[in-house]
């Protein structure tokens, strides 16, 4: 298994079909993990997906005291053990892409698990199956390195020249590798 | 105390030594110079040595977490400040009482995952509660006249009951009673993990069902001994016991290391109202940017010099760290890098400027004419153009 998720903003129509599709995943309660947000409402009404990005050293599980966020085999973070989440909320203002959510009522932190239960099994996660614009997106790891290649060669044809220190910013976000 | 440090090997095994010290000078004390000392209970002995030392490892490994640390020594703190003292003990009264007596936020994720929580959790204290105070020699009964018992705790004479009253009843069959909790909730339990969709997806054997089988087994062997005397006349009782001392020692053993581990460390709990919340589930600090209120100043404070402990950089470029903003923010500030736009940091910014060469493709606004790199021919007929007022 060598898939990954891989994301592009602009492609992102704001339909929120990932949200419903996440609130139906298993184990979810339905309640959604993931976000549609707008870059800034007064300006256009360009929307993005947000997801966990399953740090490979996550922040979240640094700073939570309880020691309750574990990380399984194919780095995918999961969330909260439900035992074990003392409902701090320190991973949630920790993580560095403001990811972990809160439920007060049930007194536990829940967060995007990249559906683990479906990508162990190489099945794509609930919003990625059903994103239609595809600005989320399962797919090989190969795969994901050409379509980074040929955005950054689109940038650079639309006269975005990137600088040495700088390449990441002219790329698509993608985490969760899987390895083999 | 540096020169007794320096004769252990770590620190977790020093308090290892100290506990199980003090455990036997409570031994000797209780049991009054090892006079009463039951040999019937020498193997659950041994094997509560065994799960205190396994708990003090994981205790002491778990607490030296920075995380954790932080938490801690802010609570330490907290108490010791005056002006918060009817606050702290508030809220440690309240916590204690609604999730840690009654567990009332698992009754909130269903009255039937709450009932079986709560007798499973009491059953198993009530039961570590017995069954520790007889192996250590904590307590027992003396035979005051033939017809009233008493107890003795710690050498000292506490309670006196008739010997066969309704209260003897119930302390003879505390164990009973507790395991009969237990045996309800484990069956409980089960079931949900056998019927259930949802949870089914995300258990391990080796870790939700494990224990819950070793529970079961604990508690079947145990309600079995008294079956055995009871209804059969002691019939195979002496393999029995044998039976439920290995199920025993199997549970005390796995218990600081699997998931029962939770138990000691849920106090923490009591940790978050204290020190995080003036007012239940208000928020007070301000966001940098947006100015929502998403936190309090101790938790983002605690949270900074937790993740630069651990040598995390998240501070930025004005020197505001990540997590002075609210997650929302936050996941804005990530998106608006990626989409190759700064974003606006501190409070009281403009809109973003999109039309400055930069644009996020997908945006609708026209790009200015210097962003396509026109040929100085055209860029003059162009200008000429819009200064005769035609329309762009």
């Amino acid at each position: 298994m060598n898939k990954i998720m891989y994301l592009e903003f602009e492609r992102c129509i704001g339909c929120r079909a990932c949200q419903a599709a996440c609130r139906e995943c298993g184990d979810h309660d339905a309640k959604e993990r993931n976000y549609v947000e707008y870059v800034d409402f007064t300006e256009s009404r360009q929307t993005y997906p947000m997801l966990c990005m399953q740090c490979k050293d996550p922040a979240c599980a640094r700073v939570c005291p309880a020691n309750a966020i574990q990380i399984t085999d194919e780095g995918v973070v999961l969330s909260a053990m439900e035992e074990k989440c003392i409902g701090c909320r320190n991973c949630t203002f920790g993580c560095p892409f403001g990811i972990p959510k809160f439920d007060f009522e049930e007194n536990k932190m829940y967060k995007c698990d990249m559906c683990y239960d479906r990508s162990k099994h190489d099945i794509a996660p609930m919003c990625a199956s059903v994103c239609p614009s595809e600005a989320i997106r399962f797919i090989d790891f190969d795969e994901m390195q050409q379509l980074r290649r040929r955005r950054s060669q689109m940038n650079l044809v639309e006269g975005k020249k990137p600088q040495e220190g700088n390449k990441w910013e002219y790329v698509p976000e993608f985490f969760g590798v899987y390895t083999d | 105390m540096k020169s007794l440090e320096r004769s252990f090997y770590s620190k977790s095994s020093k308090y290892s030594f100290i506990v199980v010290l003090l455990l036997f000078f409570s031994i000797w004390i209780g049991t009054e110079n090892f006079l009463h000392f039951d040999m019937a209970l020498m193997g659950y002995l041994i094997s509560s040595l065994i799960f205190a030392i396994g708990l003090t490892i994981r205790m002491s490994s778990w607490l030296l977490r920075p995380a954790t640390r932080q938490v801690i020594q802010r609570s330490l703190q907290n108490l010791r400040q005056r002006k918060y003292k009817r606050r702290n003990m508030k809220a440690i009264l309240k916590t204690a009482f609604e999730n840690i007596f009654l567990q009332k936020f698992i009754f909130k994720r269903g009255i039937y995952r709450g009932v079986q929580h709560f007798l499973i959790a009491w059953g198993c204290i009530g039961s570590f509660a017995i069954t520790f105070g007889l192996t250590f020699g904590w307590m027992h009964f003396e035979l005051v006249d033939p017809e009233t018992y008493t107890i003795v705790v710690m050498g000292v004479e506490t309670i006196s009951m008739a010997a066969h009253g309704f209260f003897a009843e119930m302390v003879y069959n505390g164990l009973n009673i507790t395991a009969s909790m237990v045996l309800i909730g484990v069956c409980m339990a089960l079931t949900r993990r056998i019927v259930n969709e949802d949870v089914k997806v995300t258990q391990r054997a080796e870790f939700d069902l494990f224990p819950l089988f070793l529970l079961l087994a604990v508690t079947v062997t145990g309600l079995l001994l008294t079956v055995s005397y009871v209804l059969l006349d002691g019939w195979m009782h002496h393999y029995m016991t044998l039976v439920h001392q290995v199920t025993v020692v199997v549970l005390l053993i796995y218990f600081p290391f699997g998931k029962l581990f939770h138990l000691p460390i849920r106090p923490l709990t009591t940790a978050v109202p204290m020190n995080y919340q003036e007012e239940w589930k208000v928020d007070t600090r301000p966001c940098l940017r947006c100015g929502t209120v998403y936190s309090s100043d101790p938790q983002v404070s605690d949270v900074k010099e937790i993740l630069s402990v651990q040598q995390f950089d998240l501070q930025l470029e004005d020197g505001s760290y990540l997590s002075d903003y609210c997650p929302a923010c936050r996941r804005r500030i990530r998106v608006m890098k990626q989409l190759n736009n700064q974003p606006h940091l501190q409070q009281g910014h403009n809109p973003i400027l999109t039309r400055n060469g930069s644009e996020m493709s997908g945006f609708g606004g026209r790009r200015t004419d210097d962003y396509y790199n026109f040929p100085e021919h055209v860029q003059k007929e162009l200008k000429q153009y819009k200064e005769e007022g035609g329309n762009e």
